[in-house]
């Protein structure tokens, strides 16, 4: 597991990183986070100075524009509570890229200490507060697309085990679950030809189990899986878990 | 060529003096590898036979079961290990020839080649030969069939003790099932340079 | 706006070559996981404590090396130590003339397709025969293997038999067996007429001296078994310390590369046959190789050396799949070519800059590894490297600009408004040649820029939330 050390919790205060892609495009999946958190008693605080994680430039190799963008987030999330991201990517760069990059950096520790405080969304609900079920309703057969920065986290069975427990929910598996969609941030443009490859394998395996949508902890998945099922005159319906967990809330009264 | 001994090992020393601690080596049982199906075994053969089916390969229990696979097959051209002639020679009818040296120079002589066996791994089906026991390498190796004699008691459970077990021995090698290649498109083929048809024979 | 050279090779290859070598792929990929995962309580365990044993020999081989060259002498084999693939390939040659030998038979060896020691030798008028089945018909093809384990895993019947039909080795037959049993035919005169016989080595022990071989053909067999010398060539990095450790590497090693519990042919061999007997070498020479691998030492990704060359990075990764081996210009493809073949170049670096980016750095690799190599991690190792060296990267946008903006908040806030634009203008207008390379295959979500921010500003006192 990549994210063993983390701090134990002790309150129900958390910061939310809402992601630089749902600060752009992905307004909702932050609104149902905020809602699901607090539907679970916590105390969101939204630290506006909050940017980017870093990840697109540590992804190209440009680690001093990336520990620029690092440092910058770990002066916004100052503090002691835990830091809750809607995406397993944006996570496993606090807690496993950042340090890799601050390896030699005089700044590591206050890194690493971010990285102890971050959590995915689902790996938060489950792991950090014990919820395991959830409850109201969502009538749906839903395909859950497990994020590749999952890998090595226990976000992707947190998410399966919240999913598989709501009421009419029915999660259903589809081949070649664990490859990857294709997106890889500037890889999608970079390497136009083997990610959308990728991404129409993926879409043809999703499409074969007849989902009514499309589940995962990553938007930025669901923006290229979105993108291309749209260009290719079939779309799909996706959604966060977040808004999942959100709209079961909200069809069983319970919001 | 010394030379480049000391400026391999000089480079490997200066690499090596940057790093602040090295990697510990770590202890591990061999418990971890031991699969499922070898543990609490009794009858090592029985494993063994079953485990070898898997691989394609075919394990004997008599030689009668030996010749008449053989006879049926019409390979009745082959080598025998001097040392095992004597106990499996009563049950081969006088069409069989066979001979107890292997002549290089006629490799495609022989249907089969009997050698004796040093060990067997029942939980992967394994034949293990060496040296000492199979001195004539190419008779185990150049005709379709290859026969290997063991005995129960030579049957290792599984390969951690066939490895703390290793004989000191220059050429030990263990043989799972017949020769074969996936080479073209991923197609099974047995046969390829070795055996097509890997016998253990239970003596 | 150019893309890089591994994507364009893979939009040019020919269909039916990229659904062969998915299937292939994709076949014992989950075969591999399968096995593992049936037979053993928990596979991650094994492949962790193995990747523990092999980074403590990569970082213990000032005091492995000396020993193992001891008890290799000390079993009767003689030792030789080659800096670069050059001076491997002179090695190989002056133990052949030495002997007066012109043949060799060959089984398959990564490293010597690395140093290209076949054309060295027929350049010195020596005959060197490839063995493995995959391996000659590349050899007689004058092409490439494309991968670690399945070498012509891009070739389809027909052209093998087409080039077996040129070759004299039959009329024109497409039956995999047929082609086999014709191979089998050939080759087991050459192994009886060859002076040398050449293998690899995927382990030696340190321990005992034992070199430790795994083949399915049993051609490496047959080169120990019929000629009178045998050459090992091998990376400084294949240690193992003690013969038990084996146990634990042999059974990852069959599982991982081609799901097999083990391989057909898993030899021992610690020295040159006893005297008196009939068959096998009765000379044997272990060329220790560099070429390349104490500079990866020195480097923050030696974890790569690790590697015991098992494909299963390759089999998993979606880029291999879509590309195949040959998009990587390299004797290692896939996601360990991708970190050791740059590293191999040494100052040429940059030439191979562009493996390391040939990645959605999903982790699959990392998962599949082994000896648990975090592929991943080292490939972002690299793209750094290569930034730093100023290597031009195709397709990569530049970052200068957004590291700006996302380390002043303010600056964030405007542009998050200002990106609205986006939804007025036709994305083609727009500056970015990101934006337009992914409007190519896909659409964009309506920009929605600080559109949270308000809401979460604008929302009542908690006091006063329903």
């Amino acid at each position: 597991m990549l994210n063993t050390s983390r701090s134990p919790l002790t309150g129900k205060r958390v910061q939310l990183m809402a992601t630089c892609i749902c600060d752009a495009f992905y307004d909702d999946v932050a609104v149902a986070t905020v809602q699901v958190l607090e539907h679970l008693g916590c105390t969101v605080e939204f630290p506006e100075g909050q940017t980017c994680c870093g990840q697109p430039a540590f992804n190209c190799g440009d680690w001093p524009a990336s520990r620029k963008v690092v440092r910058h987030t770990v002066r916004t999330f100052s503090g002691e509570v835990p830091v809750v991201v809607p995406s397993g990517s944006c996570a496993a760069m606090l807690f496993h890229g950042a340090p890799l990059e601050f390896e030699k950096e005089a700044d590591l520790p206050a890194v690493e200490a971010l990285g102890r405080r971050a959590w995915e969304l689902a790996d938060f609900i489950v792991n950090g507060l014990g919820v395991k079920t959830w409850p109201g309703k969502y009538e749906a057969k839903a395909a859950f697309h497990r994020s590749c920065h999952s890998r090595g986290t226990a976000s992707g069975t947190a998410a399966d085990q919240l999913l598989c427990s709501i009421a009419g929910l029915t999660v259903i598996p589809f081949g070649e679950g664990e490859q990857c969609c294709g997106f890889g941030g500037t890889f999608s443009v970079s390497f136009p030809n083997i990610s959308g490859g990728m991404g129409r394998l993926k879409l043809e395996h999703i499409r074969a189990a007849q989902p009514d949508l499309l589940v995962s902890g990553d938007m930025s998945c669901m923006m290229h899986l979105g993108g291309l099922a749209e260009r290719e005159g079939k779309p799909i319906r996706t959604q966060h878990i977040s808004q999942v967990l959100r709209d079961a809330l909200r069809n069983g009264g319970l919001l | 060529m010394s030379d480049s001994r000391e400026q391999i090992l000089g480079r490997v020393k200066a690499a090596l003096k940057e790093l602040p601690e090295r990697a510990p080596l770590p202890d591990w049982y061999a418990d971890l590898v031991v699969l499922r199906e070898a543990r609490g075994v009794t009858d090592a053969w029985a494993l063994f036979a079953e485990r070898m089916k898997l691989v394609n390969g075919t394990p004997l229990t008599s030689a009668a079961e030996l010749v008449k696979l053989l006879d049926g097959k019409g390979w009745r051209r082959g080598y025998c290990d001097p040392e095992l002639l004597p106990t499996l020679k009563p049950a081969f009818p006088d069409s069989f020839k066979i001979e107890t040296s292997f002549d290089r120079t006629r490799v495609d002589d022989y249907d089969f080649g009997i050698t004796r066996a040093t060990g067997a791994i029942a939980e992967t089906g394994t034949l293990i030969l060496s040296e000492a026991d199979t001195p004539t390498r190419l008779a185990a190796l150049a005709p379709w069939v290859h026969v290997a004699a063991i005995r129960r008691d030579q049957i290792y459970v599984d390969i951690p003790h066939a490895v703390s077990s290793l004989p000191a021995d220059p050429n030990i090698i263990w043989c799972t099932g017949p020769s074969k290649t996936a080479d073209v498109e991923g197609i099974l083929i047995e046969g390829v340079h070795g055996p097509g048809m890997q016998i253990a024979l239970l003596v | 706006m150019a893309n890089q050279q591994i994507d364009q090779f893979a939009a040019t290859l020919p269909r039916d070559k990229r659904a062969s070598v998915y299937q292939s792929t994709k076949g014992t990929h989950e075969k591999r996981t399968k096995m593992l995962w049936d037979q053993y309580a928990d596979p991650n365990r094994l492949r962790e404590i193995a990747g523990e044993v092999k980074q403590h020999v990569i970082e213990n081989l000032d005091t492995y090396l000396p020993q193992v060259e001891a008890k290799l002498k000390a079993n009767g084999a003689q030792v030789h130590w080659a800096a670069t693939g050059e001076e491997a390939c002179e090695a190989v040659h002056r133990i052949m003339k030495a002997r007066g030998a012109t043949k060799m038979v060959k089984a398959k060896t990564m490293v010597s397709e690395e140093i290209e020691l076949a054309h060295y030798l027929e350049k010195q008028g020596m005959e060197a025969l490839e063995t493995d089945l995959g391996e000659f018909i590349v050899q007689i093809d004058h092409d490439h293997p494309s991968h670690i384990v399945r070498p012509i895993i891009h070739k389809n019947r027909r052209e093998i038999a087409t080039s077996f039909e040129r070759e004299g080795l039959g009329d024109y037959n497409d039956d995999p067996q047929t082609i086999t049993l014709r191979a089998r035919r050939f080759l087991r005169q050459k192994y009886l007429e060859a002076d040398v016989g050449l293998t690899g080595a995927n382990f030696v022990s340190v321990e005992s001296g034992r070199v430790v071989l795994v083949t399915n053909e049993g051609n490496s067999r047959f080169c120990l078994a019929a000629t009178k010398c045998h050459i090992v060539l091998v990376g400084i990095e294949k240690l193992v310390p003690r013969d038990r450790d084996l146990g634990l590497l042999l059974n990852l090693l069959g599982r991982s590369g081609t799901a097999q519990q083990l391989t057909v042919y898993t030899e021992f061999i610690s020295g040159p046959k006893a005297a008196g007997r009939p068959d096998g070498p009765e000379e044997m020479h272990v060329i220790f190789v560099d070429n390349g691998r104490t500079e990866v030492l020195a480097t923050e990704c030696r974890d790569i050396l690790r590697c015991i060359r098992c494909g299963a990075c390759l089999n998993v990764c979606p880029i291999y799949r879509q590309a195949s081996g040959h998009a990587y210009r390299s004797v290692y493809p896939g996601p360990v070519g991708a970190v050791l073949s740059p590293l191999l170049m040494k100052e040429r670096f940059p030439e191979k800059a562009d493996l390391p980016k040939a990645s959605s750095l999903c982790g699959a690799c990392q998962e599949v590894c082994p000896v648990n190599i975090p592929i991943p991690d080292l490939l972002l190792r690299l793209r750094d490297k290569a930034k730093e060296e100023h290597v031009p990267s195709p397709g990569t946008p530049p970052m200068g600009v957004w590291a700006l903006m996302a380390s002043q908040p303010a600056a964030w806030k405007a542009a998050l408004v200002g990106g609205r634009m986006m939804n007025i203008l036709p994305t083609k207008m727009l500056p970015v040649p990101a934006l337009r390379a992914w409007e190519d295959q896909r659409t964009l979500p309506a920009w929605k820029g600080g559109a949270f921010r308000k809401w979460m500003r604008n929302r009542p006192a908690k006091g006063d939330r329903s």
